[in-house]
């Protein structure tokens, strides 16, 4: 075999697997969608259509179209068969959910750069007795699994009136969020040389400004990655919001995705289409910032 | 720019001007949470009807007068949540209640019995014997059943007819018979659909097998008895692992199949017989949910070689906390909700029918089986005869037992392993009764 052939070999079997792994990645995403514009009937064909025959809205026109009412006896909703009356009727409470991530995921956002930076750079920079040893304190507190902390949590966040308000999701999240933003953060400010520090002061730099003129913009990766994993785990986290919300005022997404199936007669289709909704701001997320991402996680892991 | 931005020093001003924001940002907080008045029940129930439920709560509010804090959680992590509330001592007054958890809760003291509550008890002449004594635990009654219903047998009635077929099978000799025949005709491949996944329906799917073989896992005294050769438990095991790896007529996939995508598999037409659920009769023969629609029929139970047409029926009832329970007003509030839900409501069994005729739930109580409406409902998708004769078959779960949740992990573990061939029949079921045994000793 010629050095040009087996180039062209290898390049296709590359080419190959990398097909492989991409519909593997893809296709739960892609049936995901497609399966989110088919009726019930048709999401459980044999062979499945990835592309839908009879596409269909009604399972987003049940979430979107949905307006407040009174329920009574004349207006609740059944199961009709003829009318497709199996989507429940708290579909109308996913974009309320939806909101309710929002703000609570945008919340600990802020709430994480606030606390975080400054954290991260003190530890980074300023040499104090235990400074090591607060660093890996920190980094202890999220050994301890999230199961073990719902009673306590549940405990404070009764003892604070926040049970069903999403204040108690904000405060719990950032005890999650916090010990991992400064981790990640503390190894970006260690790799940023001390003399960039010194110059500033030197330069009459506060502390403050140190951080907010010299280093925040030489961080940017880093701080990206602080804030899509702040983001993703307040959008996605489950347990917590199950415990501590208990009604649409508060819910979150995943809390209201996730009674759809205990529903009698839940739509696969239509939960389908609530995965959809879900996915969506993570994702475009994900876009917004991908050139960062890498960067940022890795960033001050080699240190040269 | 402000003097905490520039000042080189104020880092302690910093830290306390910090914890007084975040204390008054608390305290704020604190404040925004809603208001409750006293005599506001609060009703716990996992997310399932709600709208029919929605519909009855308010209906009860405008009799009574007395405000319902409505709240629901998913069925899978229903308990965990409800047991997080209780010992977080959260206010809870009326709550659904699986029978599988009675013991537990019981124990706990979250519950309370209502034995002392005539117009509760009172409903216990026209329930189902298996509701009755679900709700029942060390000599109290801790509630009253809104729902029940059973493990059914259904059938794909136009593969019978193609494999030459006329009636169901009887037995679960037959159906590996039919289901043979079937196979062998390429008109499924693997007839018979059955959910062994490890999940809560588990013991109910387990449950139909076992007793429809004439067997027990425990007997009367609460002494495991499954391992027992006599007492059927091994003979409906062995009839699962051949049917699987012998006959190959159930699908080696079944040990991943949970209840919901053993319905799913079964409405898509891959399967001639299944176990499931009796409720779900109603969207198998439902056009817009399953493609099998106006094919399906309920038949009894198949019985085993020494065993009958029996199957396990399950409930879920209306329980009192105990925080409820221990002040009168809440307690007599409680009280006229839980008859609201589970007896009658102005004089007939609203919320039951409601159910039925909304998303086609079972009921245990008897008279409705005579109610015109419910009738007529059910006859457009199913006999109502069949239902109501499986019904008067069916067995509480006997496994019931506060250290039932530790013990049912075991046992599932074992099923599976038997089924995918790492350990004999005998030998599974040895290992269930041991943990069993275990368990009990440890109270």
């Amino acid at each position: 075999m010629t050095p040009r052939a087996a180039r062209i070999g290898r390049n296709l079997l590359l080419l190959a697997a990398s097909l492989l792994f991409l519909g593997y990645v893809l296709a739960p995403v892609a049936w995901l969608v497609s399966s989110s514009f088919q009726s019930e009937s048709e999401i459980t064909s044999k062979p499945p259509h990835w592309i839908p025959h009879q596409p269909t809205l009604k399972n987003f026109e049940a979430i979107f179209g949905a307006g407040e009412r009174d329920v009574t006896y004349e207006t609740r909703r059944k199961a009709d068969p003829s009318s497709g009356g199996f989507i429940p009727s708290t579909a109308k409470n996913l974009l309320p959910a939806m909101w309710n991530s929002f703000i609570v995921a945008i919340s600990v956002v802020v709430l994480n750069l606030l606390v975080s930076v400054p954290a991260a750079y003190a530890m980074a920079k300023i040499r104090f007795i235990g400074r090591q040893t607060s660093i890996y304190a920190m980094l202890v507190t999220r050994v301890i699994p999230d199961i073990a902390l719902v009673v306590p949590f549940f405990l404070f966040i009764r003892k604070l009136g926040l049970l069903d308000h999403v204040g108690s999701l904000i405060i719990t999240y950032l005890a999650i969020t916090i010990p991992f933003s400064v981790f990640i953060l503390v190894g970006y400010f260690e790799s940023l040389p001390d003399e960039l520090d010194k110059a500033a002061r030197v330069d009459g730099c506060s502390r403050l400004q140190a951080l907010l003129r010299v280093f925040l913009p030489l961080a940017l990766p880093s701080l990206v990655a602080m804030i899509l994993f702040a983001f993703l785990t307040s959008w996605n986290e489950f347990l917590l919001a199950l415990m501590f919300t208990q009604t649409p005022a508060s819910q979150t997404m995943p809390i209201v995705v996730a009674s759809f199936t205990s529903d009698f007669t839940i739509s696969f289709s239509f939960i389908n289409a609530a995965g959809v909704l879900a996915v969506v701001p993570p994702v475009i997320l994900a876009i917004v910032f991908e050139r960062y991402i890498v960067s940022g996680l890795t960033a001050g892991a080699v240190k040269g | 720019m402000s003097r905490i931005w520039t000042h080189p020093s104020s880092r302690r001003g910093f830290l306390r001007n910090s914890a007084a924001m975040g204390l008054a940002g608390t305290g704020l907080l604190g404040l925004a949470n809603r208001a409750q008045a006293a005599d506001t029940l609060n009703y716990y129930t996992w997310s399932a009807a709600v709208d029919t439920v929605k519909a009855h709560v308010a209906a009860f509010e405008k009799k009574y007068g007395i405000p319902v804090n409505y709240n629901n959680a998913p069925w899978a992590q229903f308990r965990d949540t409800m047991v997080t509330k209780f010992v977080g001592g959260a206010p809870v007054d009326v709550v659904w209640v699986s029978d599988s958890w009675l013991p537990e809760w019981a124990d706990a003291g979250w519950l309370a019995p209502v034995d002392g509550y005539p117009e509760i008890m009172k409903y216990d002449a026209d329930v189902d014997d298996f509701c009755n004594q679900s709700m029942k635990y060390k000599g109290h009654q801790y509630g009253l059943t809104y729902y029940s219903d059973y493990m059914a047998f259904f059938y794909d009635e136009e593969k019978l007819k193609k494999a030459g077929f006329s009636k169901p099978p009887e037995t679960w000799e037959e159906v590996v018979a039919q289901s043979t025949k079937m196979k062998q005709a390429g008109i499924s491949e693997y007839p018979l659909m059955l959910s062994m996944a490890r999940e809560t329906w588990l013991i109910e799917f387990l449950s139909a097998l076992v007793y429809s073989h004439g067997g027990r896992f425990v007997d009367d005294a609460g002494n495991a008895v499954m391992a027992d050769p006599a007492k059927g438990a091994q003979a409906a095991m062995q009839w699962v692992v051949d049917a699987v790896n012998k006959h190959k007529i159930v699908s080696p996939a079944c040990v991943e199949t949970g209840e919901l995508n053993g319905l799913k598999a079964f409405s898509s037409g891959n399967h001639a017989f299944a176990l499931i659920g009796r409720y779900r009769i109603r969207s198998l023969n439902d056009p817009a949910q399953s493609k099998i629609a106006g094919h399906v029929r309920q038949a009894l139970m198949p019985a085993g070689p020494h065993g009958s047409h029996a199957t396990v029926g399950w409930m879920r009832f209306h329980g009192m906390t105990a925080q409820a329970a221990k002040d009168r007003t809440r307690a007599a509030n409680a009280a006229k909700l839980i008859e609201w839900f589970g007896g009658k409501a102005d004089g007939k069994y609203q919320f039951q029918k409601m159910l039925f005729l909304d998303i086609g739930s079972g009921f245990g109580v008897k008279s409705l089986f005579q109610d015109p409406e419910i009738r007529a409902a059910y006859q457009k998708y199913s006999d109502i005869g069949m239902a109501e004769k499986q019904q008067s078959l069916a067995h509480k779960k006997d496994v019931v037992a506060p250290w039932f949740g530790e013990w049912d992990e075991v046992n599932g573990t074992a099923w599976q392993s038997a089924i995918l061939g790492k350990s004999t029949v005998a030998d599974a079921l040895k290992t269930s009764a041991q943990s069993w045994t275990k368990l009990r000793k440890q109270g």
